[in-house]
């Protein structure tokens, strides 16, 4: 086999690095879509999102959504790299997002919960607003706790060999 | 109909934003110019080590400050907090792994520092103003 061939054999089977940089900027543009969203339209917004907690379609859209962008965002960093998709970064993406949209799932239940309890006139819009916040936190989450788990493994992987 | 008053959060980040990035960038022009030098830094040079990760990590301080003066509920207190701080975290270290590098005699990048600290302090400064928004959003609501 020639010089340039086994170089490009070794450039093709290299498994792609991800850097946390590469997923700040897709999330960051997130971020800001969302806060654009809550300045344009206030009301029917956050109105949309909790109607559709209400009626239970939230978390599987959250979940949907997340899994989507993971992947996208994955797939974007390995053709940048020109390199091939690693299988425990393929499972962590495929798993984490699920994960951490259904654990913040409870978590907002018991927020709601707690509220519900409280003595206060203005308990539904304060409902609204936990809800809202949680909607975000739990998105921004669920993309970026899987690249974050994945580049410590990455460096962990590195030290080690 | 837009809720511009939800705005004034991005005065109170330009705050943080004028004299960490605009402020060096002017100084260092005037001093420039001062000793007659061909200097001409732009920000991708004066912050090429990840010092903007250090402005990632203010800005989240001062956001989990906030949060913790809000009335949200513990359980989102402590999911914005921990998710500010991995982000403003993870900016600061892009600054400390360059350093090391430097430091220790190893081969660092700029352009892949600044692209770094840039991206991450971007990130924090995105989810600074939507945390900001919220707490406005809900201290109306608590006001009520």
């Amino acid at each position: 086999m020639s010089a340039p061939a086994v170089a490009r054999a070794t450039v093709h089977e290299r498994i792609v690095v991800v850097r946390l940089a590469d997923a700040a900027e897709a999330i960051a543009f997130l971020s800001l879509v969302f806060g654009l969203l809550l300045v344009l339209l206030p009301v029917s917004f956050p109105k949309m999102i909790v109607n559709s907690w209400e009626r239970g379609q939230l978390m599987p859209v959250m979940m949907g959504l997340a899994l989507l962008l993971d992947t996208c965002l994955y797939v974007r960093i390995a053709i940048m790299r020109s390199a091939k998709p690693g299988l425990v970064a393929a499972a962590c993406l495929g798993s984490l997002p699920l994960l951490v949209v259904g654990g913040l799932s409870l978590l907002l239940q018991s927020a709601v919960s707690h509220t519900l309890a409280l003595d206060m006139s203005n308990l539904q819009l304060r409902v609204g607003e936990e809800i809202l916040a949680h909607t975000y936190l739990g998105l921004i989450s669920a993309v970026f706790l899987p690249f974050l788990v994945i580049r410590l493994l990455q460096q962990f992987k590195a030290t080690n060999s | 109909m837009p809720d511009w008053t939800s705005l004034k959060w991005l005065g109170w980040i330009s705050l943080y934003v004028i004299p960490v990035v605009f402020l060096p960038w002017a100084i260092s022009r005037a001093w420039a110019h001062q000793h007659g030098s061909d200097l001409r830094p732009r920000p991708k040079l004066l912050f090429q080590r990840g010092e903007l990760g250090l402005l990632g990590l203010v800005l989240a301080s001062s956001v989990i400050w906030n949060l913790l003066q809000s009335q949200f509920m513990p359980h989102t207190i402590a999911l914005g907090s921990v998710l500010m701080a991995l982000g403003g975290i993870m900016a600061a270290s892009v600054w400390v792994e360059t350093y090391c590098r430097e430091s220790g005699m190893k081969s660092w990048h700029p352009k892949r520092a600044w692209r770094d600290s840039r991206n991450l302090a971007l990130l924090v400064f995105s989810m600074a103003a939507v945390m900001e928004i919220l707490l406005d959003r809900f201290a109306k609501v608590a006001s009520r």
